[in-house]
């Protein structure tokens, strides 16, 4: 089954009396452990594709399912509970929460969560914390730490909630490039070894030969790659 | 516990901003608990105060006057009250009456002689019963002589006759005629009635300082009620056939049935050596003193329901003038500086709160994006105020008690001028009450939710695409 699935999405906005078209009619099919690049230049779509993966924005025409659920039927709430459960998001600039330390950032999503006990929390932080090697770091606050760091807190906290998908939007854009590989590399490494599906948008050549399949994106619309995955 | 926590640092990261709000706020609260027990203190105390000096509970006076009794207004003395008598008995039979006062206020010349030269000193004056007086009000500290010769203390004594002067009016005679009087001087009263001018040979029977209310009881002096009968002629018989007095009374509505009285047989054959005189009050006002305050209404309201007496009465705010609204004119003010205070506080709290959600945008879209419902969004920036809000309240709230603890024991010391208008002088006695607390408290907490509406409808606005694209 597939884990996302877009059919003839079109995504539109309106600036004044101008139509912008973000999207002109997507498909695409995102299987289960994929290791997924999206790549295109600026404004390409990549990133509002990402939204629509991520249960944050909804297509103006076609359907987006996500674990087999038609995204644009379900309330704000629903939405929300279907981010907390069942995506995880890796940010270009880390969007750690600056109040709190790297394990409470880590524990964050879990809390939202309310289903685990303090002590299922603790082990699940600690290996996710182990899985991108800041063990010594727990204690830091975001600003302590430098910016690969603070990609490897977000690449831990996204893990932590054991998601259906991980989306991460240009997550190396800032980040020097040989930081970026080794952020690549650990993603790649949990998606071998946890086969976590991993969505990434880039528009940097050395990032996407890393991923397994790239879909590339101009002007809101697939131009390679976008074979359907699965079933369809 | 996680609203907590980012609530308490997210506080702590932005203290400047939030000292300042702090700050606004625990003053906030400090006027309403100190100001607010300071504002009833001096209403408490401002209404003891008068009823003790001035007008006890409620004053009763003659329902012909068409000003309200006044202690301290002198222009126009009020009629005198009609029967005296009666009002006397009535509130010698009431149990909820304490004790009662028959008093007049009027004016006057004291005559002395100085180097065998007359000078007349103007003369403002009560002219009471001495006992009576004495046992509602308790505003006068002879500093010579006595109070109409009673006992400094107690209630026993004969009552003797004569003037007192205040020793700040003495002093004044002294400043404008050269004239100090002695206690025990004689002098001469001299006093303006509708015939002329009367005149009654009389002594200083003390000199007095008043104990509260000095701007008042200053300008005021004391004449026994038997002294100020004689000098203005307040003499009547006893003794007179009824139908004189029914025609007496008749005249007051139509002249000519005095003229009547001519003709008529019995009055012809009036016996005038079997006629006795008799000294009239003069009286224009009771002031009535309870054993309890907050009976005033029921005992009025008996006073009323009796026929024929021709009185009216004015409670003690309303006798008082407006010595009276001070109090209440500083509770509104300390009311409206609180409303004030706190509308400026509601107003930077609300803006410093969307100042920092615009800073925490891609914060709060992050939250959002990682599954925080819009509840939460919510809880943070209320726990965030009322973290700020309570703790600075309590905080003031400290501070006010701890003031409150010291000032009840020894009293609030307060300018003089500002005491005598406040409550008549002397130190504030002040007592710590729970609802002013509770009142600061409820109103910080309401004033948190207002300050908190409108910015955390702004933050619960934002979306999860604003953390991606919080670049």
């Amino acid at each position: 089954m597939n884990v996302v699935e877009l059919k003839d999405v079109k995504k539109y906005y309106m600036l004044g009396q101008t139509r912008v078209d973000a999207l002109r009619g997507v498909s695409l099919a995102i299987g289960q452990g994929e290791f997924l690049a999206i790549a295109g230049p600026s404004g390409s779509g990549k990133s509002t594709m990402l939204n629509m993966f991520g249960c944050i924005d909804l297509p103006s025409e076609g359907s987006v399912r996500i674990d087999g659920t038609e995204t644009e039927k379900m309330t704000d709430k629903e939405l929300t509970r279907y981010r907390r459960t069942k995506i995880s998001f890796i940010f270009q600039s880390f969007n750690l929460i600056p109040v709190l330390n790297v394990y409470e950032n880590i524990e964050f999503p879990l809390l939202l969560q309310r289903s685990l006990t303090k002590k299922e929390r603790h082990e699940r932080v600690l290996k996710a914390v182990e899985e991108v090697g800041l063990q010594d770091r727990m204690k830091n606050k975001s600003m302590e730490l430098s910016g690969g760091q603070r990609q490897r807190v977000a690449i831990a906290r996204a893990l932590v909630t054991r998601p259906l998908i991980v989306l991460a939007d240009e997550p190396t854009a800032n980040l020097d490039s040989e930081t970026g590989k080794r952020i690549i590399e650990l993603m790649r490494q949990i998606n071998e070894t946890e086969k976590t599906t991993f969505v990434f948008s880039t528009h940097d050549a050395h990032i996407m030969k890393e991923a397994r399949r790239v879909v590339r994106i101009l002007d809101g619309r697939i131009v390679a790659g976008g074979d359907v995955a699965g079933e369809g | 516990m996680l609203t907590l926590t980012i609530a308490w640092r997210t506080l702590l990261r932005r203290k400047g901003r939030m000292a300042l709000i702090a700050v606004l706020v625990g003053f906030g609260t400090f006027l309403i608990v100190f100001g607010g027990m300071f504002a009833s203190s001096v209403a408490r105390e401002s209404r003891e105060s008068i009823i003790s000096n001035f007008t006890g509970d409620f004053i009763i006076y003659s329902d012909k006057s068409k000003t309200l009794p006044s202690p301290f207004a002198f222009t126009t003395p009020l009629p005198n009250v009609q029967d005296a008598a009666k009002i006397a008995a009535l509130l010698d039979g009431n149990d909820e009456v304490e004790s009662y006062a028959m008093y007049s206020q009027n004016y006057g010349l004291i005559q002395v002689e100085r180097a065998g030269k007359k000078l007349d000193l103007p003369f403002i004056f009560y002219a009471v019963e001495p006992a009576p007086y004495r046992s509602v009000f308790s505003n006068v500290k002879m500093t010579s002589g006595t109070f109409f010769s009673l006992p400094e203390k107690g209630s026993g004594g004969t009552a003797g006759s004569g003037i007192i002067v205040s020793r700040y009016q003495n002093e004044q005679y002294q400043k404008n005629y050269g004239v100090t009087l002695e206690t025990g001087e004689s002098v001469t009263l001299l006093g303006i009635t509708e015939g002329g001018v009367n005149t009654v040979r009389s002594s200083l029977s003390g000199i007095f300082e008043p104990l509260r209310y000095r701007s008042v009881f200053d300008y005021i002096n004391y004449m026994d009620s038997a002294t100020y009968s004689s000098l203005y002629n307040f003499t009547g018989v006893t003794g007179l056939p009824d139908q004189f007095n029914d025609a007496l009374a008749a005249a007051n509505v139509d002249e000519s049935s005095l003229f009547e009285l001519g003709g008529d047989d019995a009055f012809g054959r009036l016996d005038l050596a079997s006629l006795t005189a008799e000294t009239l009050s003069g009286f224009t006002m009771v002031a009535v003193r309870l054993k309890d305050h907050d009976r005033a209404g029921a005992v009025i309201a008996a006073l009323e329901a009796e026929p024929e007496l021709g009185i009216k009465i004015a409670t003690w705010d309303k006798a008082s003038g407006f010595y009276a609204q001070i109090s209440l004119a500083l509770q509104a003010f300390i009311f409206l500086a609180t409303g004030l205070i706190f509308l400026v506080v509601t107003l930077i709290f609300m803006n410093t709160l969307i100042i920092n959600v615009v800073e925490r945008t891609g914060e709060i879209g992050t939250m959002r994006a990682l599954g925080a419902d819009k509840s939460f969004v919510r809880g943070v920036f209320l726990t965030e105020t009322l973290i700020l809000n309570i703790s600075a309240a309590l905080a003031a709230m400290v501070v006010s008690g701890i003031l409150l603890v010291f000032v009840s024991g020894t009293g609030l010391p307060l300018p003089e001028t500002i005491s005598q208008f406040l409550i008549g002088g002397g130190s504030l006695r002040m007592t710590v009450e729970l609802l002013p607390f509770l009142a600061a408290l409820l109103t910080v907490v309401v004033v948190s939710i207002l300050a908190t509406i409108y910015p955390v409808s702004v933050a619960t606005a934002i979306t999860p695409l604003k953390a991606m694209n919080d670049k």
